[in-house]
């Protein structure tokens, strides 16, 4: 697959969209086009594969999902490593299995998270100055200019920061498959490995998540639940999903006695 | 004449900050700059005097932090101070204390409530939409898009407007009031069960591990090639459908959250895991 230009530019636009502290703010941006479900299905819709994107893209949710950022701190920049995995997977990705797609997806991922998160690392620091600026125009009681270090000088930062090196990168893949076939050329231990790879990695995101909602000792019952309603009664995730919401539902009203 | 924000400066300062919370984050004042660009349309209004103006600014454009989404109470909670203080019934000190006292609880509602337990059961829902329709597997991701920014949008600026209306008060009544414990526990169990269904369906970790031999049929007299006679995985799933998956997510839960392993260092126990399995599955021709 080769990318052509304006591809590449809406993908690394999406990229800084979806990255932590973009113009859209951080509910339409870092958590919504930032979120792998999301993002992978942008980048389904410029390189006009959804399905395949949607391989990817849900397994790379289900690995992320523990990604949230405490006081800020990014831990890693989600919208980098699944812009670029999702990418990255549908370049180099044609005709392997789902198990090895995904794994691939979790290779490119990397290599975008680190990225990114360098580049937050540099805007982070370049936004300092920023703080002279608004203290200026607050020494001049400038109500009305009060945006321009916050959202202008702010958002120049930003942008170049997210979108340049997302080209860069972006380009060297495309570069990189136009020399060879490289998926020719992998030997089958390394696919199997990135299928096995992929499959455990869903473990970190549902293993973050279990350290999130499990709060007291005997709720781990209610997570078994929903791990047997697959495996014994063979539900699909989304009836599971409403036997949960009509026992959440119940636990909401049923036991209303007032805690005095 | 009492001095009253008017609705459309409210939604001013809302929407500055509902957009530009984040744009000029850093380690000096964090959301300061932000914070002052949403007070800016207030203090426009409340404060004729240039003087006043440039006191205000100053005091906005300091530090504060808070999560941003659920924060949008502090921004309702000042709008409100600030409206008493050019009335003269606040002072500045007031103004500064509350701004800092709000920061901590602000932010641990809105990262541990929203971020950490909404967005994920959220996710995990519309996870479940996109899996059991393959064909149609882009249909959780729309129904994210469209749930999430719309909800939180309504959320965040209820909250705004809750601060705005009865200040600190407000901030107690939701921390006091029962009901949001109650929601956050119904919102608990529904997480733990759907993130139990979606780890039996998506995380795979099986042991390669196999005996094949020739097998000598008497009743035949043939010998029968390649017989599995014995294969570590049927036999787990024999026992408990799917146990090694479970105990994995359980075992990486463990090295989390008790032993402090960070997310990197436990992808790459994961990767070392992964090549030493396919290594024992090629040895024992379980991959070909």
């Amino acid at each position: 697959m080769e990318l052509n230009l304006v591809q590449i530019s809406l993908i690394a636009i999406f990229i800084y969209l979806g990255s932590i502290g973009s113009i859209v703010g951080n509910t339409i941006g870092w958590y919504n086009l930032g979120r792998p479900l999301v993002a992978s299905f942008i980048v389904g819709l410029i390189l006009g594969d959804v399905q395949s994107a949607m391989i990817v893209g849900i397994p790379l949710q289900i690995m992320y999902m523990g990604n949230v950022t405490p006081g800020g701190a990014v831990a890693w920049d989600l919208s980098y490593a699944t812009y670029i995995g999702t990418a990255g997977a549908l370049f180099f990705g044609q005709n392997l299995e789902p198990t090895e797609l995904i794994g691939l997806a979790v290779v490119f991922a990397g290599i975008g998270g680190l990225v990114g998160q360098l580049m937050w690392n540099v805007s982070y620091a370049l936004n300092l100055p920023l703080n002279r600026v608004a203290q200026k125009y607050a020494e001049d009681g400038e109500v009305d200019k009060m945006y321009i270090p916050n959202v202008v000088l702010g958002q120049i930062i930003g942008f170049t920061c997210r979108v340049v090196p997302a080209i860069v990168v972006l380009t060297s893949m495309n570069a990189a498959s136009k020399q060879a076939d490289f998926v020719s050329l992998i030997p089958s231990w390394i696919t199997t490995t990135l299928g096995i790879f992929g499959g455990m990695m869903a473990a970190l995101g549902m293993g973050i998540i279990l350290s999130f909602l499990w709060k007291k000792q005997y709720q781990i019952v209610i997570f078994l639940f929903g791990f047997i309603l697959i495996t014994y009664f063979g539900l699909s995730t989304m009836a599971t999903a409403v036997v949960g919401v009509i026992i959440a539902v119940l636990y909401f009203f049923m036991d209303s006695k007032e805690v005095k | 004449m009492e001095k009253k924000l008017s609705n459309k400066t409210l939604n001013k300062s809302f929407l500055n900050w509902f957009f530009f919370n984040g744009c000029s984050q850093q380690a000096e004042s964090m959301l300061g700059m932000a914070f002052g660009q949403s007070m800016a349309p207030v203090i426009k209004e409340l404060y004729e005097d240039k003087e006043d103006r440039k006191e205000a600014l100053k005091r906005h454009i300091t530090l504060f932090n808070t999560e941003s989404q659920v924060g949008s109470i502090c921004n309702g909670i000042v709008c409100a101070l600030e409206e008493a203080k050019a009335n003269g019934k606040c002072t500045i000190e007031v103004i500064n204390s509350v701004k800092v006292a709000l920061i901590g609880p602000t932010s641990a509602i809105g990262d541990s409530l929203w971020v950490a337990t909404i967005i994920p059961i959220l996710l995990t829902i519309c996870l479940s939409i996109s899996q059991s329709n393959s064909q149609m597997s882009w249909l959780g991701a729309i129904v994210y898009m469209i749930v999430y920014p719309i909800g939180t949008f309504c959320l965040s600026k209820y909250l705004f407007k809750l601060g705005y209306k009865s200040g600190l008060d407000g901030m107690q009544s939701l921390m006091a009031n029962g009901k949001l414990d109650r929601l956050t526990q119904s919102m608990t169990i529904l997480g733990l069960l759907v993130t139990g269904a979606l780890t039996a369906s998506f995380v795979s970790f099986s042991l390669p591990i196999q005996v094949v031999k020739d097998v000598f049929d008497a009743t035949t007299n043939t010998t029968i090639p390649n017989v599995v006679l014995f294969n570590a995985d049927n036999m787990l799933n024999n026992i408990f459908p799917k146990l090694l998956p479970l105990l994995l997510t359980l075992g990486v839960y463990y090295l989390y959250s008790k032993k402090k392993f960070s997310p990197i260092k436990l992808m790459l126990i994961i990767f070392i895991i992964a090549i030493v399995l396919t290594w024992v599955g090629y040895q024992t021709g379980v991959y070909a």
